[in-house]
């Protein structure tokens, strides 16, 4: 990958998250040496490009009282993942849905995180699920702890 | 957490203004003072019920590669391998889940290359057979919202 040092340093910065303060902009742009304005030019021009999806507070969900949560794989006809995978992704329960590439021990292809208040929400969602996308052969994987979460670390040297 | 707690979550999870003050331009959105809006941010922060304001990239359109993984690991070597697993700084997320492979992670690298060693590194120090462990990497998106409808 090929960034300028300016974009390094912007992604060394900005991984973390913005800074915590009221004018988290500022901070993060001075962190970075340029101006503020420019790192505003730039964040607008990488939402634009895709390469920045979004801004904005990442909620631990436990607390806000989803706190049951299973990752749930389906395994749809290859000719089908397509259409399985839209139906699936059109759940607002569902938080993410993805095609993956399948294991010879692991044939699963669809895979979506299904979130609710309790278990059992979870459970009754999945089955909406199956009959909505006609697929039976599906597993839940019942979230049991999260053991590591962090903000991908794109640049190892942290300026800070 | 009452009703104003859950529409200042709600539009902080939506887009954060790219703007100089994005504080200001939330609280007149929600028609809220400035002073309060910004205490129940630094409330909610000390709370834990935000993490932080993220700034979530697209790793692929940057140039890196990512995958999902799995390992199938024996109840009682849980804690360990979940410690070996959560010492590389390419693996972001790791999530113990109640199946024949039990710990899920994500990995996020310079390249294919790299995410092969890294889970080759994983598999001998933890002394699995290739069969127990899973590169599943992504083929195609269809939703991508860790957004969440918050209510009081």
């Amino acid at each position: 990958m090929e960034f300028s040092d300016v974009e390094r340093k912007m992604l060394a910065v900005l991984q973390d998250g913005l800074p915590d303060t009221l004018r988290p902009y500022e901070d993060a742009a001075e962190r970075i040496g340029i101006e503020t304005d420019e790192l505003l030019t730039i964040l607008q021009r990488w939402k634009q490009q895709g390469r920045l999806r979004r801004i904005g507070a990442i909620v631990n969900h436990f607390k806000v009282g989803l706190g049951a949560g299973a990752m749930v794989v389906w395994q749809a006809q290859s000719d089908r993942s397509e259409e399985v995978g839209k139906i699936l992704a059109g759940f607002e329960e569902v938080s993410h849905a993805y095609e993956r590439d399948i294991s010879e021990n692991w044939l699963y292809n669809i895979y979506t995180m299904v979130h609710g208040a309790t278990a059992e929400d979870v459970q009754n969602t999945v089955e909406r699920m199956s009959k909505a996308c006609g697929v039976t052969e599906y597993r839940l994987l019942v979230t049991e702890r999260e053991l590591k979460k962090v903000a991908p670390k794109y640049i190892k040297e942290s300026l800070k | 957490m009452d009703k104003l707690d859950c529409r200042i979550l709600q539009a902080l999870q939506n887009d954060f203004p790219l703007s100089p003050k994005p504080y200001e331009i939330l609280a007149h959105k929600l028609q809220v003072p400035f002073e309060q809006l910004w205490d129940r941010v630094q409330q909610l922060k000390a709370e834990g019920v935000i993490r932080r304001i993220g700034v979530s990239l697209d790793s692929r359109k940057l140039g890196f590669a990512s995958t999902l993984a799995a390992v199938s690991i024996e109840p009682g070597l849980v804690e360990r391998a979940a410690k070996i697993i959560g010492r590389f700084p390419e693996v972001t997320h790791s999530y113990l889940r109640k199946d024949n492979f039990n710990i899920w992670f994500t990995l996020i690298a310079a390249d294919e290359e790299k995410i092969g060693h890294i889970l080759e590194q994983i598999r001998s120090a933890l002394s699995l057979e290739s069969s127990q462990v899973l590169n599943l990497p992504m083929k195609r998106l269809f939703k991508l919202n860790a957004r969440f409808n918050v209510s009081s």
